[in-house]
C-alpha cells in the first residue's frame, strides 16, 4: 500500500503553546557595516568593489563572501590580488575556493611562491581542498620548508589530493620529517591510502602496512591497525602458521598457537 | 543439596559472595541492604552486588570552552564516579577560572590545571577524553583535532557548521575510531525515545511525515547576518584572545559584544537553524529511521525576515528518497514545550516536546504510561550512555555518522531558506542537483591557520 500524496493536517493548537523566549531586540549595526545594501549587488558591482581602492576593508571583506556565492571567472583575479593582504587574505579565499572555474587554481598555485607565514598556508589549504593535482610537486618541497606551519599545510595538502604521485611524496617525508610536522605526514599517509583504496587497493594496503609501526603517533597507527584487521590476517600468517614471537610467545604457554621452541 | 541451594534466595546470594570475598566492607550498598534485613518486611531490590564491583573505569577528562551549557554539562559529568576531570582549556581567562574553582571545590584539592590553547590539552597522553562546549564555530574544528588527537569526546551541538564540515567530521571519527557523542540529549529522553519508539515500532502504520520544531532561524536566512560591530581595541591575549576566538571564522575586527554574547545574529558564529534543528532533526530522522542518509528535496516555504538576520516564521519541506516528508517549522505546535517533534502515520500521530507530556491521536491513547517516574536530567543519561561506550568502543546514539546525516539535511534546508527556492540533493554524491550556488554553499572555507583535515570536499 503506497502512503497517501497529502500528509495528515496539524490538527489546531490544543492548549496555551509554550510561548517563544522573548529575545531582546538587537542594537542596529552602523551603516558603514551594514551588509545588506552590498549583499544586494550582482556581480559586476561586487566585482569593481573589490577592485576599487577606495572601497573599505568592510566593503571588499562583504564583496568576496557574496562573490563565493554568484562569482564568475570575472571575480578570480580582484579576488586573488588580496591573497596577500592580511586581514582580506581569508575573504579573498572564502570567495575563490568554491568557485568551480580552473582559473582558481591557477591563481593559487600563482601566488604560492610569492607569500610567506601564514598567507601562504592559508593558499596551501585552499589548493588542498581544491584537490589540485598538478600542484603535488610544489607542495612536496614545501614539506621541508623550515616553517613548520608551512611544512604542516603543505603535507596536509598533499593528503587530501591523494593519488599515487601524492602517496609518493608523503612516503618520501615519511622518512625525513620530524615532529611536529611528522604527525601530519603520518596523518595525510592515512587520507592518501583511504582515497587509494578503491582504485589501487594493494598500494593503499602496503601505505597501511607503513603506518602500524611503533615510531608512528599512537592515533595513526591505531587506525592503520584497524583498517588492516578489516581486510583480513596479516599476510604472513596467510603462507603457514608461524609460531608467535614477542610477547604473544611469551604468553602462549600451552604451546596452542604454535610450536614451542625446544628446549 | 540441592534442596539447600533451592533456599538461598537472590540477596542470599548476595550476601554470601560478600561475605566469602570479604568485600562487605567495599560494598556499602550491599551493607545497607543487609541492615536492612534485620526487620525488614519487603524485599529489598536494587542493583546486585558482583565480587568485581570495585573495578571501575577511570577516564581523565579535560574540557574546552565550558561556559554556561559547558558547566551544566560539566556538574553531570563530575557526578560520575568513572570520571576524573583534570584540565580545561578556554580563550577566556574568566571561564577558565570560573571551571577550575568548581572542579577543585568539588573534589577538595588544587588540581585541575588551565591552558589558554585547546592545542595544549590535545597533545597530552594523559587525556582520555574530552568535553567540548565552545560556541558553534569551534565544534567542528575542534572535534576534528580531537579525534586525530585519539580521544573520545562529548561535545555540544550544532556540531558544523557546513556540510562539507558534517562529512569531515564523521570521516575523522570513524577514520579515528573514536568515541562520539553529541549534546542532542533528548536521545535519552523519556518522551522522545516513546515517540520514537511509536514510530519506529509501525504503531502509527505507514509512516508519512516526521515534522521538528526548528524555532526561529537565526543569522543564516537573512542577509543582515553579514554585517560587522564596529571595531574596539583588542584585549590582552590572556583575558580574550581575540585570534584563537574567531578561530576558522573570518577574520573581522574586535568588538566586545561578541565574546560576551552578542554574536547570535551573525552569519559567521552562528549555525543558523540548527540550533534546534540538530535536535529535532535528529529525532526525526532517527523517528523515520533515516539516520543514515538525508531527504532528496527542500522546498521552503513563507519565510519572515525581520531584517537583523532573524526569521519570524518559516516552513521547509523536504522529502526523503522513499517519499516521508520531513518538515522543519517553527509555528502551528500543540504547545508541548520547546524542540517539539511530531510524527505522524496511515494509523496515528504522536507530538512531543522539552516538557515531556506525550499527545497522541486517540487511538494510542492506551499505550502512553500515566505512571510518573522520578525526575531526572536526560543530559545525565546521554553523558551515562556516552561513558558506557567508551568502555564498550560501540557508537552511541549520538555518534558522529548519525548527527553528520542530521547536520547535512539540516544545512540543505537552511541553504534552501537562503536561496529561497526549491533544491534537490543526492545523498550519494554530496551535492545539489543543478544548482550550482547552493553547491557553493556547501562548505565555509577556513580562515588560515586553521585547516580541515578532509577527503570530502566540494569539490
Amino acid at each position: 500500500m503506497q502512503p497517501p500524496a497529502q500528509t495528515q493536517q496539524v490538527p489546531a493548537q490544543s492548549g496555551a503553546a509554550t510561548p517563544k523566549p522573548a529575545r531582546p531586540p538587537a542594537p542596529k549595526v552602523p551603516p558603514e557595516f551594514d551588509a545588506l545594501p552590498i549583499w544586494k549587488m550582482d556581480a559586476p558591482k561586487l566585482v569593481a568593489m573589490v577592485k576599487d581602492p577606495n572601497s573599505t576593508v568592510f566593503q571588499k571583506a562583504i564583496a568576496c563572501k557574496r562573490l563565493s556565492i554568484v562569482g564568475g571567472r570575472e571575480a578570480v583575479q580582484p579576488m586573488a590580488a588580496l591573497l596577500s593582504d592580511p586581514h582580506l587574505a581569508c575573504y579573498a579565499r572564502f570567495g575563490m575556493e568554491p568557485n568551480p572555474d580552473p582559473s582558481v587554481d591557477e591563481a593559487f598555485r600563482a601566488a604560492l611562491p610569492k607569500l610567506k607565514g601564514r598567507l601562504q598556508v592559508g593558499v596551501i589549504h585552499s589548493i588542498g581542498f581544491r584537490k589540485d593535482p598538478k600542484a603535488v610537486s610544489a607542495l612536496g618541497k614545501l614539506i621541508y620548508n623550515s616553517d613548520p606551519e608551512v611544512a604542516g599545510a603543505a603535507a596536509a595538502s598533499v593528503g587530501m589530493i591523494g593519488g599515487l604521485q601524492a602517496a609518493k611524496v608523503l612516503e618520501a617525508a615519511l622518512k625525513s620529517t620530524k615532529a611536529p610536522v611528522f604527525a601530519v605526514v603520518a596523518r595525510a599517509c592515512l587520507l592518501c591510502a583511504e582515497s587509494l583504496m578503491t582504485s589501487h587497493r594493494a598500494r593503499a594496503l602496503e601505505i597501511y602496512n607503513g603506518l602500524i609501526s611503533h615510531s608512528m603517533p599512537e592515533p595513526v597507527r591505531l587506525a592503520a591497525l584497524r583498517v588492516l584487521n578489516a581486510n583480513g590476517p596479516a599476510p604472513e600468517y596467510t603462507k603457514k602458521w608461524p609460531a608467535p614471537t614477542g610477547a604473544a610467545a611469551d604468553a602462549d604457554t600451552s604451546g596452542f598457537l604454535g610450536r614451542k621452541p625446544e628446549k | 543439596m540441592a534442596e539447600e541451594k533451592k533456599r538461598v534466595s537472590r540477596r542470599g546470594f548476595g550476601k554470601t559472595i560478600a561475605q566469602a570475598s570479604g568485600l562487605a566492607a567495599a560494598a556499602p550498598m550491599l551493607a545497607a541492604s543487609q541492615a536492612a534485613d534485620q526487620g525488614a518486611t519487603r524485599p529489598v531490590v536494587g542493583p546486585t552486588v558482583v565480587a568485581n564491583y570495585g573495578m571501575v573505569d577511570r577516564l581523565r577528562f579535560g574540557g574546552i570552552g565550558l561556559g554556561g551549557r559547558g558547566i551544566h554539562d560539566l556538574k553531570q559529568l563530575l557526578g560520575d564516579e568513572r570520571v576524573q576531570f583534570v584540565a580545561i582549556a578556554d580563550v577566556k581567562e574568566s571561564a577558565r577560572e570560573n571551571v577550575k574553582s568548581l572542579v577543585d571545590r568539588y573534589y577538595g584539592n588544587n588540581a585541575c590545571q588551565m591552558c589558554r590553547d585547546p592545542a595544549d590539552l590535545l597533545a597530552r597522553k594523559d587525556i582520555d577524553a574530552l568535553l567540548i562546549a565552545t560556541s558553534d564555530r569551534w565544534h567542528g574544528p575542534m572535534a576534528i583535532w580531537a579525534a586525530q588527537a585519539g580521544k573520545d569526546m562529548y561535545i555540544e551541538k550544532p556540531a558544523t557548521m557546513s556540510i562539507m564540515e558534517s562529512y569531515a567530521l564523521a570521516d575523522n571519527v570513524r577514520r579515528y575510531g573514536i568515541v562520539y557523542q553529541s549534546g542532542c540529549q533528548r536521545k535519552n529522553q523519556y518522551a522522545f525515545e516513546f515517540a520514537v519508539g511509536l514510530a519506529r515500532s509501525g504503531k502509527l502504520g505507514r509512516l508519512l511525515a516526521v515534522h521538528a520544531d526548528t524555532a526561529i532561524g537565526l543569522g543564516t536566512v537573512d542577509e543582515g547576518g553579514h554585517s560587522w560591530w564596529p571595531e574596539e581595541p583588542e584585549p590582552d591575549p590572556r583575558v580574550v584572545d581575540w585570534d584563537k576566538w574567531l578561530g576558522p571564522c573570518l577574520w573581522r575586527p574586535y568588538n566586545s559584544r561578541y565574546p560576551s554574547g552578542g554574536r547570535g545574529q551573525f552569519w559567521d558564529f552562528h549555525a543558523g537553524l540548527l540550533e534546534w534543528a540538530s535536535h529535532t532533526v535528529a529525532m526525526a530522522q532517527w523517528a523515520a529511521d533515516m539516520e543514515y542518509t538525508e531527504p532528496v528535496e527542500y522546498v521552503p516555504e513563507g519565510g519572515e525576515f525581520r531584517g537583523d538576520g532573524l526569521i519570524q516564521r518559516y516552513t521547509i519541506t523536504c522529502r526523503y528518497a522513499n517519499g516521508v516528508k520531513l518538515i522543519l517549522r517553527n509555528h502551528s505546535w500543540m504547545g508541548m514545550g520547546s524542540c517539539s517533534n511530531r510524527f505522524e502515520g496511515t494509523e496515528g500521530w504522536v507530538e512531543t516536546g522539552d516538557s515531556g507530556r506525550i499527545e497522541v491521536s486517540p487511538n494510542l491513547k492506551s499505550l502512553v504510561p500515566t505512571r510518573l517516574g522520578r525526575r531526572y536530567d536526560p543530559t545525565g543519561e546521554h553523558i551515562r550512555e556516552f561513558l558506557q561506550c567508551i568502555r564498550s568502543r560501540t557508537a552511541p546514539r549520538a555518534n558522529a555518522e548519525v548527527t553528520a546525516h542530521t547536520h547535512v539535511a539540516s544545512h540543505a534546508a537552511s541553504i534552501a531558506a537562503q536561496l529561497n527556492r526549491k533544491l534537490t540533493w543526492d545523498p550519494a554524491k554530496r551535492m545539489f542537483i543543478g544548482d550550482e550556488e547552493a553547491n557553493r554553499m556547501r562548505s565555509r572555507a577556513y580562515r588560515e591557520p586553521w585547516r580541515l583535515e578532509a577527503l570530502a570536499t566540494s569539490m
